[in-house]
């Protein structure tokens, strides 16, 4: 067999030209209800499923410390019945159709997801609108509720993985809500009650602020009307309206934790941009080049090469409000002096020399490969219509993103990891 | 975010396929698993093929009949080690090129090892089917192995050893095997013993590899945008080159229900107490299955389940509770495990036993052997949604059984009676034969 390194340019190129279109029809529909609610229904006849994302603008973005991880509790609650059923019975309903159904808070939205074989689309639709629309939100299942979430809470805190990335949450973002842990903390959820869990719902869950989104093996005109008869009487209300945030600001930190662990977890991070930002695409490019995949420096040099790490990667997930670039090692005690020195002479590197065309090509196409990839299912379809609405970015984002990723230059990346990766806040746990 | 990790206990019988069509089932609602075209080359290399237009990627998987329960003594941790090493290099492919190549494709790679089998798997454009192929039956036999990368990987493994104790979770899926298993093959790390690691040489490695990476322990998966003559062409140019030689695999005993209790008690850095019962099951070629895993979904599948809504919900003793079925080639295993405060270990564990007594001296409903029959449908109807989806069903199925129990197993699923899921509870869930492994909070922790 001969080397094929060679060819990779070529080829490459031949790739992102590509992996635009798939071979099996799929079409999206977008409708605004006169209420105010978002309907986006993508026909995909792959497979027998469907799932749905219903997305409301209620998140970490509108918690301050005193109701931190409200957002994410009235979900809780909400799985727990609803004024037609109790959460047994729902369960019950949901199983029978071979389904899932489950809610969670994030930091700009929170999610209502469901799925099931395609032919229960109606039924699922159904019980997805019941919830949503109708929770019971009974003081007992807030009690309940509540118990749970602490004891969550305290399984972040016992991993050290989570309790190092909401260590450098809360440095990095300072007084702005990104701050918050998407769970909240054991004081605020003590704190919230009954009737706060029952305002929240009332000022959040109105229809404009809702984007439903269904992906599968349906007919959009049928599912439409469906849409229509179950979401269509719902008033628009009063929702509550965004205050401004507190812009977070960039400044020089260094965080040691101390806790039971056998792995010591190395986390340098710089504010980046938001989705919407012109630069969004050259961080991304950035990212991938220095943590993402395993010919990502990151993973080639400090773990394949000089085995200091045995996880070593990079984030950067797209959000409303400024972005974190985390650069992320995993590490045996013994070695994290010496991979926190090699990780920063990586981000030294990448701030004073420009990538090499090839090294640019491999991470421009990993980083579009798995952005198609992991747009094929229902599931993440329906995810992905519903999240650039959120994010109000349009249903055009992944082609003008796709572009934008294709002209990032050298340079960009240069210029991005100076902008970005100058001023930067440091997470390290060590073992004790 | 952490690629090739060693699979240890967390594969569950995914296995469930079928073609079958539920009567009365609208048109669209009866796409089901394809037979794909399964052909065996001269030297005893199957490579099974399925076309699927769903999207632009082509999943390319290598399934080997090797893993943790071939391994002899000084080879323990071998399999799990050669994952590690394969993608590292071959004559013709010099270090870190080959992760370059697949990423630049806007490709993935990832590997798993398991007690059964290790695959290698990739999903590429559709245009790199022949490169992939390529790719994957030159490091089936040509890995280099090459002394800075074999010192730099022993590191990695032992650092992989302790990161599976970091969580609770994972370690007390081990936990669970090994107190079950042992002293079978299934009962040891896959990791293997850090002393084995720590001397591991060339040689030891190269030896086991010749021994065991022969054709006919291979099987080539190809499944995705490209037509099946496309992929026998590719296979035949590569894999079909490869000199047969003769293989075997060691005998291994097939398990049976133990004969009494084991406890394994463990103090943890956590603060929540973790509690995991296990029991020994039927195997995957065993009748059994079907049953127990019917059974395993009613119990403690989702939140309708027996075990959420009578331990969690009803006498609030935890604070999660899920069980798995993993059905090997010569053992099966149910496990339970649950998340809760460490005052309620003994009541919660009572409250589990109590759900297991109901189903064997009770039965279950009809309700509850459809839901969960709709269940597994719909479970398998997600796994096939992408091409490495099928294909892992694929593979598994040749490695450990056979592609048409696979494409039969929703039917025989659906044929299974209320009375028979009973029977396997009484058959293998008993208040004495079952595992119990318990994490307790160290005295004082924090």
């Amino acid at each position: 067999m001969r080397p094929a390194r060679a060819l990779i340019p070529l080829v490459a190129a031949l790739a992102l030209l590509s992996i635009a279109a798939p071979a099996v029809a799929q079409s999206t529909t977008r409708v605004r209800l006169d209420n105010g609610l978002l309907v986006l229904i993508r026909e995909n006849p792959v497979a027998p499923v469907v799932a749905v994302s219903l997305m409301i603008d209620s998140g970490t973005r509108w918690e301050r410390p005193e109701n931190s991880g409200i957002s994410n509790f009235v979900t809780a609650v909400m799985v727990k019945g609803t004024t037609k059923r109790s959460g047994g019975e729902m369960a019950e309903a949901v199983a029978a159709l071979g389904g899932k159904l489950s809610a969670t808070g994030d930091v700009d939205y929170s999610e209502i997801q469901s799925s099931a074989l395609a032919r229960f689309w109606r039924e699922l639709l159904d019980l997805t609108a019941e919830m949503a629309l109708s929770p019971a939100l009974l003081p007992v299942e807030v009690d309940n509720e509540r118990e749970l979430l602490l004891s969550r809470v305290q399984k972040r805190r016992d991993s050290p993985n989570s309790r190092a990335f909401d260590e450098l949450y809360a440095t990095l973002y300072g007084r702005h809500p990104y701050a918050l842990p998407i769970l909240g903390t054991p004081e605020s959820l003590k704190r919230i009650d009954h009737a706060a869990i029952v305002e929240r719902y009332r000022a959040y869950y109105r229809p404009g602020r809702m984007k439903l989104a269904i992906s599968g093996q349906v007919k959009a005109a049928d599912v439409l009307v469906e849409v229509r008869r179950l979401f269509g009487g719902l008033s628009p209300g009063t929702p509550a309206t965004d205050a401004a945030l507190p812009a977070p600001v960039a400044a020089t930190h260094r965080v040691v934790v101390e806790q039971p662990a056998q792995q010591a977890q190395i986390l340098v991070a710089g504010l980046a941009p938001r989705i919407a930002d012109p630069d969004f695409a050259a961080v991304k490019v950035l990212t991938t080049v220095l943590g993402g995949g395993m010919a990502g420096r990151l993973f080639a040099e400090l773990r394949d090469k000089q085995a200091l790490a045995y996880t070593a990667s990079a984030f950067f997930d797209p959000v409303r409000d400024p972005g974190a670039l985390i650069v992320y090692l995993g590490t045996a005690p013994d070695n994290a002096d010496r991979a926190e020195q090699a990780l920063r002479k990586e981000i030294e590197r990448v701030r004073s020399e420009p990538a090499g065309a090839e090294e640019l090509q491999r991470a421009k196409g990993y980083l579009l490969g798995n952005y198609e990839m992991d747009r094929r299912t229902n599931g993440r379809q329906a995810w992905y219509l519903a999240f650039y609405e959120i994010e109000s970015v349009g249903q055009d984002y992944p082609d003008r993103y796709r572009r934008a990723v294709e002209a990032v230059t050298p340079d960009a990346v240069l210029r991005a990891a100076r902008a970005y990766l100058t001023t930067v806040t440091t997470v390290v746990l060590r073992p004790k | 975010m952490i690629a090739r990790l060693a699979l240890a206990a967390t594969l569950g019988l995914l296995l469930a396929g079928c073609a079958a069509v539920e009567r009365g089932a609208s048109p669209e609602a009866t796409a089901g698993l394809p037979r794909p075209t399964r052909e065996v080359l001269p030297n005893g290399v199957v490579l099974i093929a399925q076309e699927q237009w769903a999207s632009t990627v082509v999943a390319l998987q290598l399934w080997m009949r090797v893993g943790g329960r071939d391994e002899g003594p000084g080879e323990v941790g071998l399999s799990h080690y050669l994952e590690h090493m394969l993608f590292k290099g071959t004559p013709t492919r010099p270090p870190g090129s080959i992760d370059r190549l697949i990423e630049g494709f806007g490709g993935r790679s990832n590997a798993f090892t398991s007690f059964d089998y290790t695959h290698y798997d990739l999903v590429l454009p559709a245009a790199h089917l022949r490169p992939g192929v390529e790719l994957l039956a030159d490091i089936a036999v040509n890995a280099s192995f090459n002394q800075a990368d074999m010192d730099a990987e022993r590191k990695v493994v032992l650092e992989e050893m302790r990161l599976t104790e970091d969580n609770a979770e994972n370690y007390m899926s081990r936990r669970q095997y090994e107190v079950s298993y042992t002293p079978h093959p299934y009962g040891r790390s896959l990791l293997g013993p850090p002393e084995t690691i720590r001397t591991l040489t060339r040689e030891t490695l190269s030896r086991y590899y010749k021994k065991m990476y022969v054709p006919r322990h291979m099987t080539l998966v190809v499944v995705g945008a490209v037509t099946v003559a496309q992929a026998r062409a590719a296979a035949l140019a590569t894999f079909g080159r490869l000199p047969n030689v003769p293989a075997s695999r060691p005998d291994v005993s097939v398990l049976q229900p133990l004969a009494q209790k084991r406890t394994d008690d463990a103090r943890r850095p956590e603060e929540q107490a973790f509690l995991g019962l296990a029991w020994r099951t039927a195997p995957v070629n065993e009748g059994d299955v079907y049953a127990v895993d019917l059974l395993t979904y009613i119990l403690g599948d989702s939140p309708s389940s027996r075990l959420n809504q009578t331990v969690r919900e009803r006498d609030r003793l935890v604070f999660s509770i899920d069980d798995n079925y993993s059905a090997w080639e010569k053992a099966g295993l149910v496990t339970i495990i649950a998340r809760l405060a460490p005052a309620n270990l003994d009541r919660a564990e009572a409250s589990i036993l109590g759900v297991i007594r109901g189903v064997r001296e009770g039965g279950v409903t009809e309700t509850e052997r459809r839901r969960a029959i709709v269940t597994a449908e719909a479970s398998y109807a997600f796994d096939i949604e992408t091409a490495e989806g099928l294909a892992k069903a694929y593979g598994q199925a040749e490695t450990t059984w056979t592609l048409d129990n696979e494409i039969a197993y929703l039917a025989r699923l659906r044929e299974t009676t209320a009375a028979e899921i009973q029977a396997a509870a009484r058959k293998y869930f008993g208040d004495d034969n079952y595992v119990r492994v318990r994490f307790v909070p160290q005295a004082g922790a924090r």
